[in-house]
């Protein structure tokens, strides 16, 4: 056990104000707004409202807007580091969206343009260009994304395993959120300007922030600014409203500053989410007010400056906090002229000198997800301890196949049969009211209904307080139904409720709203990959208060989008879908079986990537004493380099035990790796392999676990087993 | 009027996808939003689009909002009023 501090080592922005963190800070100094006309797409004449460009000039074809602006932002705060990051934390929500949509309006189906699609593929890319081999987390909560994948790098900087941490968000302009925030009406026409009397909305707007986190044990240097402490919670109110009285800003606050041993009179500045639509600012000044109640620290919003640059913003924001440490000033909010005397609060008008040590920072987003961070200059604390993430004990599963439920796919399953398909959508529904259900498509219905079936198997006194949900491609059916009615009506009309609901982190927020889950809610996603991201996801967050978590992976098969986006999909005979979940706490007794996502590295230019899974499995000696059979997710379009990974790792430890190809079973779809894990729970439950699975005789457990490896463009390991003690 | 109002009503479920709601049972001077028929914000914004695609009527504030969406007898007194595609 360590206490392990989070330093500042590097920063990076790209914004409307500018390139460059000294040349947007005192563009920001000045009084800048990067509110302007609108270039990048046409729009009709009258729905022409200012947006936040960043001058980038793209040619088209190349890649998204959203990977360069997070490469130029990542390289800015990677300048002084001696080698590449250990791991990449990216906040993204809209992915290569800006590329996607053009293609779409032009009817270019051609699946090898969309291989940039993806969140994670933001991602991908930067890791690519950086060369870094380690994981890669893509976190997808709406318009907190960024500030929630700094707090999930801080938390991955406290295991200890990671030296070095790049996190941070990125966003492009696209139509997408262009029209969607319109549809909702949520777009001032004269530009943002937050906490005003007379603010109509906020200016959507793009932009990359990238930080580089150290961690580093037992500083008290004071020039060091650390990220000190995160909060994520949850509303569990609305899927696109923030709950009125600002409940969940305030518990993120709160839990922000208690993470990082702070109290509220310490906080000299808080900067503010602070969007410019009336009803964030007014729950958000509620939330400020009831936590700060006698003392009240100097407060803005720079979005009147930025604008909101969505899932970009929580990093950018959290750039200029360290900036206003660093050098003790606090930025006003532009654009404010007379403050809304309903928010009971003094926005700063223009930038004001002080000593500021502790800063702290907010962003929300749809789905109620709510992360603040607290940033400060480094100072003799308390040690903390921050003890070795444990394993997650299983106490509930479900999944969906195209066999049908949980029971209907073991069925199948443990006869060797195919489960996989597509399951009608009323068979999806099944346990879901009319209510409910009349404004879901598939995946939420999908993901609504994993949650009901894992909460059910569990016999848990208590609903889970927290939501890990991983999609490697999210809402297919609203992106697509809203892109579909935008070019059917000339870019004029389009669907609110498709809008909130094409977020990828929309699934989890209805969770959550049903569970009244108001814990941290974390969509990851990449690809094949995006249970196992959840999966840590939860396991870095999982706390002591033996309150369970939900942890599930779902994707929608989509009859245009999934073959475009998903090259496994493309290449597959029989369409699928489905997902799994689990219900899961922090271990502590060992009575049930328990979860350890073990390993995850980029295979991309990695090629000692299976010696490395192997030796951090302990060696080919203990991966046969722990293992007595393995479960391979060899995705389809990368199924060639996952044959070798797995020949490379069958070599190398002589591992005999029989191998399940899973995806033979459940089909081609990026969550199915959630499906293998729920069924190989069930398995380590009956104590044996069938002979169906093995295609020999079948095998006797004997107690060993059960290996889940996932193959391909990353290579990941997930430990199954019964027992306590063996890693 | 009346056959404006059994239209809405057709409209309105059809747009928001009120399967376990028959159109005999919106009054016409039943609260449309926060009532029985569970109707929130969201939905008002679906109807706003919905009613300036189909009657070339603009709802574009919240004010004129909260009083156009109180029922149905408001909701078609007001497109009566303000659309070129209605003649009442």
């Amino acid at each position: 056990m360590t206490d392990i501090r989070a330093a500042i080592a590097g920063m990076g922005l790209i914004t409307p104000l500018g390139k460059g963190v000294e040349q947007n800070w005192h563009a920001l100094l000045k009084g800048n707004t990067g509110n302007g006309k609108l270039t990048l797409f046409d729009t009709p004449e009258d729905l022409s409202f200012p947006v936040g460009e960043v001058s980038l000039p793209v040619p088209p074809g190349e890649f998204p807007r959203t990977h360069k602006l997070a490469l130029i932002a990542a390289r800015e705060a990677m300048e002084y580091a001696d080698g590449p990051p250990d791991a990449i934390v990216m906040g993204s929500t809209t992915g290569g969206m800006s590329l996607t949509e053009i293609l779409l309006k032009e009817n270019n189906m051609d699946p090898a343009l969309f291989v940039h699609h993806g969140a994670g593929s933001v991602a991908e890319y930067v890791a690519k260009e950086l060369k870094c081999t380690g994981p890669l987390i893509t976190v997808s909560t709406a318009c907190s994304s960024g500030a929630a994948a700094i707090a999930l790098a801080l938390a991955l900087l406290r295991t200890g395993r990671y030296r070095r941490i790049l996190a941070g968000g990125a966003e492009s302009l696209c139509r997408l959120t262009y029209f969607g925030f319109h549809s909702l009406q949520l777009i001032d026409a004269k530009g943002s300007h937050p906490l005003d009397r007379n603010r109509k909305g906020l200016t959507v707007s793009e932009g990359a922030g990238m930080l580089l986190l150290e961690g580093k044990t037992g500083i008290s240097d004071t020039n060091v600014i650390e990220i000190l402490g995160a909060g994520l919670t949850c509303d569990a109110y609305h899927p696109a409203s923030p709950d009125p009285e600002g409940g969940g800003a305030l518990s993120a606050m709160k839990y922000a500053l208690e993470d990082g041993s702070i109290i509220p009179t310490e906080v000299d500045y808080v900067n503010l989410h602070g969007t410019g639509t009336i009803d964030n600012d007014l729950a958000e000044a509620k939330a400020f007010n009831r936590l700060f109640d006698r003392e009240k620290p100097l407060v803005s919003s720079v979005k009147g400056a930025f604008g909101h640059s969505l899932s970009a913003s929580g990093a950018i924001e959290t750039v200029i906090s360290a900036k206003c440490i660093e050098t003790g000033i606090a930025p006003a909010s532009v654009g404010c002229v007379t403050p809304d005397p309903k928010l009971h609060m003094n926005p700063l008008r223009k930038p004001v000198s002080s000593t500021i040590k502790t800063v702290l920072s907010n962003a929300f987003g749809f789905g109620g997800s709510n992360a603040s961070l607290a940033i400060g200059r480094s100072r003799n604390r308390q040690a903390m301890e921050f003890e070795p993430p444990a394993p997650l004990e299983v106490s509930g599963l479900a999944c969906i196949t195209g066999a049908g439920n949980t029971s209907q796919t073991l069925n199948l399953f443990f006869k060797g049969l195919p489960c996989l398909g597509l399951l009608s959508k009323k068979k999806i529904s099944r346990s879901l009211s009319p209510g409910v259900t009349r404004r879901l498509k598939r995946l939420s219905r999908m993901g609504l209904s994993l949650a009901n079936g894992a909460i059910e198997d569990s016999k848990e006194d208590h609903a889970p307080d927290s939501v890990f949900f991983g999609t490697g491609w999210g809402a297919l059916s609203e992106t697509h139904d809203f892109l579909k009615a935008l070019y059917e009506t000339n870019q004029r009309f389009s669907s609110p409720t498709d809008f909130m609901g094409s977020v990828h982190n929309a699934t989890a927020g209805r969770i959550a709203v049903k569970l009244k889950a108001k814990g941290p809610n974390i969509t990851t996603t990449g690809g094949d990959y995006s249970f196992e991201q959840a999966l840590m996801s939860a396991q870095l967050l999982a706390k002591h208060d033996d309150k369970p978590l939900l942890v599930l992976s779902a994707d929608e098969f989509h009859p245009v989008l999934s073959g475009l986006f998903d090259g496994s999909v493309a290449q597959a005979d029989t369409p699928a879908d489905g997902g799994g979940a689990l219900m899961v706490r922090r271990a502590s007794k060992g009575a049930g079986p328990q979860l350890s996502p073990l390993f995850y590295e980029n295979a991309h230019e990695n090629p000692g990537v299976v010696s490395s899974l192997v030796q951090s499995l302990g060696g080919a000696e203990k991966i046969n004493l722990c293992f007595a059979t393995a479960f391979v997710g060899l995705p389809a379009a990368s199924r060639v380099m996952g044959r070798e990974q797995l020949d490379s790792f069958v070599q190398i430890t002589g591992f005999n035990g029989p191998v399940i190809d899973y995806r033979r079973y459940v089909g081609e779809f990026a969550s199915a790796s959630a499906v293998a894990t729920v069924l190989a729970v069930a398995l380590s439950k009956t104590g044996m392999i069938p002979d169906a699975l093995t295609e020999k005789e079948h095998v006797d457990l004997k107690g060993k676990g059960i290996l889940l490896l996932g193959l391909g463009k990353f290579v990941t390991a997930v430990a199954l087993r019964r027992k306590e003690a063996l890693f | 009027m009346n056959n404006l109002i059994d239209e809405l009503r057709m409209k309105i479920i059809d747009t928001l996808k009120l399967e376990e709601v028959s159109p005999e049972n919106m009054g016409e001077e039943d609260q449309l939003v926060g009532g029985e028929l569970g109707l929130d914000s969201i939905d008002v914004l679906e109807l706003v689009i919905m009613i300036e695609k189909d009657y070339a009527v603009k709802i574009d504030n919240k004010e004129l909002g909260a009083r156009v969406f109180a029922n149905l007898k408001a909701l078609s007194a007001y497109i009566a009023e303000e659309s070129p595609k209605v003649t009442s």
